[in-house]
């Protein structure tokens, strides 16, 4: 089954439909409801040993990053990386 | 860095527009606009840097200030910091005492009251190499000597200028000098007098030589500060700024705009007919493509504005404008926040806090929204190429000269708000500007292209996420359900959008919106260029056939009339499009009554407005 095929084509575009639906969503979210729900999964994800390494790479930079930032919609909080000499 | 000790916590202090900042940036190797005004740092700005004893720094750059007993929220911010009484915010362990060595005694002084909190400190001399190119003579073995804490001189703008800093801050070679018994009470005029004298004792004993003044900045100075000439230069300056926009952009955006309707046409004769190549070719090019176009423009926009920040003039108009802002009842403090609105009306607003008192803050939040913000621009952009024609008037562009008159309509409009606000105010108070004029230097090239590369990052990737996101969501919602069998009108009037947009037309038609308008003033909710990339997919989905991937200005030039055209304008110059705006209204003001309040007296503008000028446009056309 390939691009020709409708059904196929259906598929693709629902699934993207979906995911630009979640990430609108997400990026219009207030910024504190944003967090309470980080906050939630990182509730979530502690009481699953199996997510440690994701939490901890992954969720708990996302939660620090969205703890700092105010709504998203310009560049005045953007992130920032820690400086490393050589 | 070593996850198991905590690492050093040092928070960087100093008088505003001392190269704190850059210093920071320096130190920590983060990207933050490095301005030439005063009052640049409202936010919490925190950075890490590695250490090769494994333990880490972790750097704070605290607002500016001159003084420790504040008049501002942000010098509150510091003082607060340093006495460790912010809950989130452990005192520091280290302070670096940031100040411009060509002006030693305004840095020195603060210098002092942060030494007399006793916390372990060090003295930062930045700007060294201005200092010395100007005859300025310190000797920092003495001064440290007296002052009783490590003095190095940095250069926080070269390679290497913080090196010295870094190695006496690794090498711990520091120590708290002892807290003063008079250093957390209320500051009197015998303190400050003792204060001054320690100051006096502190530059002869460093042997410091003030500057030497080039008669030319007087002379500059004395043309441009000028009640009417300085006024008539900053007019000619804003003036040159936009024909610029226009006429510098002109073929980049060409390229741009001929690329994404190759694109556009590439993909459809390469892909199986179906939604997913509608999608792509509608939703996606059609629409975020639209919005891409305007890059040019917005680059030579920010060009100037960070040309003018980095070269010392902006301050320079916010006291030209001081009067004229007094008149309306504006304290001169707002100058910065409403520049800053003319970028996004969310740093603006935010930007308020250093506006002590709370009335003036109000009303400068208030009109905030009405400065011309960069996302208006390809709106703006649009319907100027579309219905200005690119001819001459005398040596100037038409199209510019437009764009020039809706900026000023944004900001005279504001002055008048601000003024009707002042009416409803008793007892004001005038809260004077205190800026210190930076020296006049050229813009310097690898701050001008970083800042000009952040913005590109903020617009590329907002069109690459939420405005395509949004996109896709549009292309749903104009798609489906899709037309009954024997259906003869486009598609998309049988769809959701379609009939959103026609229940939508009853309320927008007085103002002469048609029904494409309405669907694009929806989800231009979210922001206000999403507006354009929406019209970009809903005429994307009304057309037919080899129509589908054609550029949206020819479009609108041969489908509206000039008085919808100028109503658009119109709309946006007043309506609150931006969602963020009302939130962050909300988060600065605690309340929901001044985002309502605002949203409400906003929409009611811009609808009257549009009102107004349609009826107006369309008698004389």
């Amino acid at each position: 089954m390939g691009l020709d095929s409708l059904v196929f084509q259906d598929f693709l575009v629902a699934l993207i439909v979906l995911a630009a639906l979640g990430f609108s969503v997400w990026k219009l979210m207030p910024a504190r409801r944003r967090l309470r729900v980080l906050l939630a999964f990182d509730g979530w994800s502690a009481r699953h040993p199996s997510l440690a390494r994701w939490r901890e790479r992954s969720l708990k930079p996302r939660i620090a990053r969205a703890a700092g930032v105010g709504c998203d919609g310009c560049g005045a909080n953007d992130v920032r990386r820690p400086h490393r000499p050589r | 860095m070593d996850a198991t000790v905590t690492p050093l916590r040092i928070a960087l202090v100093g008088v505003p527009n001392c190269g704190k900042t850059a210093l920071f940036n320096r130190l920590t190797g983060s990207r933050q606009k490095v301005a030439n005004y005063p009052g640049v740092t409202v936010e919490r700005r925190e950075g890490e840097r590695a250490t090769p004893d494994g333990r880490g720094m972790r750097v704070l750059d605290l607002p500016g200030t001159y003084s420790l007993n504040p008049t501002t929220l942000d010098e509150a911010i510091t003082r607060d910091v340093l006495l460790g009484r912010l809950a989130d915010t452990p005192a520091p362990q280290l302070v670096v005492c940031v100040v411009d060595s060509v002006h030693l005694p305004i840095g020195l002084r603060l210098a002092l009251e942060v030494k007399r909190l006793g916390l372990p400190m060090v003295l930062a001399l930045n700007r060294m190499d201005v200092a010395r190119r100007r005859n300025v003579h310190i000797d920092a073995a003495r001064l440290a000597a007296e002052l009783g804490v490590p003095v190095v001189p940095t250069i926080a703008v070269k390679r290497g200028g913080a090196d010295a800093l870094v190695g006496v801050v690794e090498g711990g070679r520091w120590a708290a000098p002892g807290a003063s018994a008079t250093a957390l009470q209320e500051h009197d005029a015998e303190d400050a007098e003792r204060v001054q004298r320690e100051l006096r004792g502190l530059l002869v004993a460093s042997g410091y030589s003030p500057p030497r003044v080039s008669p030319w900045f007087g002379r500059i100075d004395a043309l441009l500060l000028h009640p009417v000439a300085g006024l008539a230069i900053l007019l000619a300056v804003l003036f040159v700024m936009f024909q610029a926009v226009f006429s510098w952009a002109e073929a980049p955006m060409n390229w741009i705009e001929a690329a994404m309707n190759s694109l556009g046409g590439f993909t459809a004769a390469h892909m199986p007919a179906g939604p997913l190549s509608s999608l792509l070719v509608n939703g996606v090019i059609g629409g975020a493509g639209s919005v891409l176009v305007f890059l040019p423009q917005i680059i030579i926009l920010f060009f100037f504005i960070l040309a003018l920040e980095d070269s010392g003039y902006l301050p320079r108009a916010a006291y030209l404008l001081d009067r004229l802002m007094g008149s309306v009842g504006l304290s001169g403090r707002a100058f910065i926040p409403l520049l800053s609105s003319h970028a996004c009306a969310i740093p603006g607003i935010m930007a308020t806090r250093t506006i002590p008192n709370w009335r003036d803050r109000l009303t400068t939040i208030m009109i905030a929204p009405l400065m011309t913000c960069s996302a208006r621009l390809p709106v703006y952009g649009l319907l100027i190429a579309a219905l200005v024609p690119a001819r001459a008037v005398g040596p100037f562009n038409l199209q510019g000269l437009v764009l020039f008159t809706l900026y000023a309509a944004g900001i005279v409009s504001a002055l008048l708000v601000a003024f009707v606000m002042k009416q409803f105010t008793r007892h004001r108070q005038y809260s004077p500007l205190m800026l210190e004029l930076p020296d006049f230097q050229w813009p310097n090239a690898s701050n001008l292209l970083l800042g000009l590369w952040e913005r590109v990052k903020i617009f590329l990737s907002r069109v690459g996420g939420i405005i395509l996101a949004l996109m896709v969501v549009l292309w749903f919602l104009s798609s489906y359900p899709q037309p009954p069998p024997g259906a003869t009108g486009p598609a998309i009037q049988y769809s959701l959008a379609g009939r959103l947009g026609a229940a939508l037309e009853y309320v927008f038609a007085p103002i002469g919106f048609n029904w494409q308008i309405a669907i694009a003033l929806v989800p231009g909710l979210a922001a206000r260029e999403v507006a354009v990339a929406a019209l970009g997919t809903v005429y994307a989905m009304s057309a037919a056939g080899d129509d589908l991937s054609a550029a949206l200005e020819p479009v609108i030039a041969s489908s509206w009339s000039l008085a919808t055209g100028a109503s658009l304008l119109a709309w946006y110059v007043f309506a609150p499009q931006c969602l963020s705006t009302l939130a962050v209204v909300k988060r600065e003001t605690n309340s929901w009554r001044y985002p309502l309040i605002m949203a409400g007296y906003l929409f009611a503008l811009a609808y009257l407005a549009s009102f107004i000028i349609f009826r107006v446009v369309r008698a004389w056309a």
